[in-house]
């Protein structure tokens, strides 16, 4: 175990799966030269060369349409994309070709490829950067779609994405890139996908996120359990597809009330299907309804203090766990 | 000055209810503003002023019924001198005589205007009955008015697991205080309403007489003819089925079928008789019959009493095959599909109360077997294990044993079979 950022967490995983793998290369815009925006690559041109670590035009589509290829073809491409939010624009590639060529061609054909990037909001890159993808992408079948919270789980699930024989889009939020935590040494070191965790134990409540989120809702947990004597169980999902529920609604068995917590607006959102499941599966343990807790339903603005106001806060957290509590 | 009256909502309507008065008598009303609530058989609806003015002294209270056409109040206009509302006839009478009001108060309905083309789709009850979910009033009261709680069998809110919670502990939610948002009764209230304690509802008793039906005489005469001429005598024994629950759940686990600890129970029986034939018997008036196949009956409770379905050739059959015969033979039973050959030729019978919490019991000889199984429920008790007390699963067994067939000593061996089969069950699943 050492100490590591998110950042150098995800670094870290491509750089072990490129030694471990010579089929594993990454290209995206300005990840070369310039050592990619976020500084995800740094020093990964220098040691591996421009034949796995390729720049690439401001052409999305071309990207993935490229990967796809090459994944059909034997090796692992991971895209990196500047942000999730450019990613819309290679739509069609993820959704009606990395996610469908499996499927149409009767199984004789794996696109073991990863796309990844940051998304979400909380460092000012206003309305068309600050999105989240996970609902719009967990929607469709043929992809998994993982939403790390800690550089441990950064670092597992995205060497379990990359040795996968399936195209994963790789969430990462922009706002934890910094924060560190323990991330085991051992090379062979992966989280499986599909096993949601139980971040905190607690009886009173349970809380189910993933990404930042989840530790905004440790955070708030951990006050209530000072403040109010309130004890949250809190769920780290991890991935939302596959979504596994099992602890969740085991941990909903014995405090017959949950409460999502997702950064993304509220219709149709994460929260929306992982209530909707719980209140199907679960529906005579509950006490109160599933309460979710989001952002504010409009693009998010640019100013400090709007952004603020347009996101969850711990604030929003402990007042959903009230409402779930009678309180 | 305009009469507010009893509007007539449908052919079938005759008379209405005064629910609410928005108003009192002297208030200003406008044009178009709700003065008082009804209620029909079909729908409760406002009525609404028809002009500007002030209401008039109120004809009838809240809860009176008022006959169609019956004049409610109505409606000053400015300089109009405040007269009692004039009945047009007395509403006792109509009461009585049940006429329909001559006037056909259709063209004096108080309504908006607005709402008017509704009345030519169809009866005007039906439209407002399409009209969006009206306006609970009843859910802000004002001025501190006390809210009639909803009457008994009135869908009370709650939440599912205070419902849960409710049925398991015996409570009427009726009897239950919500605490939540809009009244909603959550678990904690359940749980602070005393549990059990709350009164359910005692039935009338009355006495009456019930023809003895059919299988009723039946189950007298065989019973009497049983407990009368066959010497009964009874061993009861304590069987440890720790073991036992615990191979029902991995089989149940593994093979995801439901099983009971009686279906092990008849399989455990059937084996032990193949030791002892003289238990598998029948007493003879010239001789003892040993019977070459052990038919096991079940007792089965159905509404008109007692039957004992077979399990043919039970020894031969594994638990799970017992389980869905016994299983299918319950469900004829209680729908009384059963054929007489189904429940005709046991040769050994077991009854068990377990699942009403009976610790144990004595049941009577269902004849011509010479003995019956009366089996308890498994529950954890203190017992003592090389002198130390510890708590096990057990289960309590009574043999009622014909003395003719069947000695003390030849019924204890027969247990002391069974008990190996009870308590060691893998002897019964391989």
């Amino acid at each position: 175990m050492s100490e590591k950022s998110y950042r150098d967490a995800i670094r870290e995983a491509m750089m072990e799966e490129m030694d471990r793998d010579q089929n594993v290369l990454i290209m995206g815009e300005d990840i070369g030269v310039y050592e990619g925006t976020f500084r995800i690559t740094a020093g990964m041109l220098k040691k591996y060369g421009p034949r796995r670590v390729i720049d690439t035009p401001i052409a999305e589509a071309g990207m993935v349409g490229t990967a796809v290829g090459m994944a059909m073809l034997g090796l692992r491409p991971i895209v990196e994309m500047m942000t999730v939010n450019f990613a819309i624009v290679a739509a069609d590639q993820i959704l009606n070709h990395a996610a469908k060529v499996r499927y149409f061609s009767g199984g004789q054909v794996d696109v073991p490829m990863v796309i990844r990037g940051p998304q979400g909001a909380g460092v000012q890159l206003s309305a068309q950067h600050s999105q989240s993808f996970e609902s719009f992408y967990a929607h469709f079948p043929g992809i998994h779609v993982v939403t790390p919270a800690t550089p441990a789980d950064a670092k597992g699930l995205l060497k379990t994405a990359i040795r996968g024989k399936d195209p994963v889009v790789f969430l990462e939020s922009a706002a934890l890139y910094g924060m560190k935590g323990e991330v085991p040494d051992d090379p062979d070191f992966t989280v499986p996908f599909g096993q949601s965790r139980v971040a905190r134990e607690g009886n009173d409540v349970t809380i189910i996120s993933f990404s930042r989120m989840l530790q905004l809702s440790l955070i708030v947990a951990d006050k209530l359990s000072k403040e109010e004597g309130i004890e949250c169980e809190v769920i780290d999902l991890r991935t939302l597809r596959p979504l596994d529920l099992e602890p969740a609604c085991a941990s909903v068995a014995r405090t017959h009330r949950a409460v999502v917590v997702q950064e993304q607006w509220k219709p149709f959102g994460a929260g929306a299907e992982i209530a909707a499941s719980i209140t199907e599966r679960m529906f005579d343990e509950l006490d109160a309804p599933v309460i979710r807790v989001t952002g504010e339903d409009v693009p998010m603005p640019y100013a400090r203090n709007l952004e603020l106001l347009a996101t969850p806060h711990e604030a929003h957290i402990a007042a959903g766990v009230k409402r779930a509590m009678y309180r | 000055m305009s009469e507010i009256i009893m509007p007539k909502m449908g052919d079938a309507m005759t008379e209405g209810k005064v629910v609410r008065w928005y108003k009192k008598a002297g208030d200003a009303v406008k044009k178009g503003e709700p003065v008082l609530e009804i209620e029909t058989d079909k729908v409760n609806l406002d009525l609404e002023a028809e002009q500007d003015g002030t209401l008039g002294d109120l004809a009838a209270q809240e809860g009176q019924v008022v006959p169609v056409g019956g004049v409610l109040s109505n409606i000053l206009g400015a300089g109009e001198k405040a007269a009692p509302p004039k009945q047009k006839e007395d509403k006792k009478e109509t009461k009585e005589t049940k006429e329909p009001p001559k006037e056909e108060p259709q063209q004096r309905r108080t309504t908006d205007k607005k709402d008017s083309y509704k009345h030519t789709t169809g009866e005007y009850g039906e439209a407002m009955e399409m009209k969006a979910p009206r306006v609970d009033r009843t859910a802000a009261p004002k001025q501190g008015n006390v809210v009639a709680m909803p009457q008994s069998g009135v869908r009370r809110r709650s939440s599912p697991l205070a419902r849960k919670m409710a049925q398991e502990m015996g409570v009427d939610l009726q009897n239950v205080q919500g605490s939540g948002p809009r009244g909603r009764i959550v678990a904690a209230d359940v749980k602070n309403s005393g549990g059990g304690q709350a009164p359910s509802p005692v039935p009338q008793l009355e006495t009456k007489q019930i023809p003895l039906s059919a299988m009723r005489r039946t189950i007298a005469k065989r019973l009497a003819e049983s407990s009368g001429p066959i010497p009964h005598f009874y061993l009861t024994v304590d069987f440890d089925v720790m073991n036992l629950l615990s191979v029902r759940q991995q089989m149940m686990d593994i093979e995801g079928v439901k099983l009971s600890v009686n279906d092990f129970i008849v399989r455990a029986a059937a084996l032990a008789l193949r030791h002892h034939p003289m238990v598998n018997a029948s007493w003879g008036d010239d001789a003892i019959t040993q019977h070459g196949e052990i038919h096991i009956g079940i007792a089965v409770a159905t509404p008109e009493g007692l039957i004992t379905p077979v399990i043919r050739n039970a020894d031969q059959k594994s638990v799970a095959e017992i389980a869905r015969e016994v299983r299918a033979l319950a469900e004829k039973a209680k729908n009384r599909k059963l054929m007489p050959n189904e429940y005709q030729g046991s040769t050994f019978t077991i009854s068990n109360l377990g699942a009403w919490g009976i610790e144990e019991f004595t049941a009577i000889i269902n004849p011509p077997n010479s003995a019956i199984l009366a089996i308890g429920a498994a529950e954890a008790r203190p017992v003592v294990v090389e002198r130390q007390i510890t708590v096990r699963d057990r289960m309590k067994v009574t043999m009622s044993c014909d003395h003719r067939v069947i000695d003390g000593a030849s019924g204890a061996d027969y247990l002391k079979t069974l008990r190996q089969y009870v308590e060691q069950p893998l002897r019964l699943v391989v």
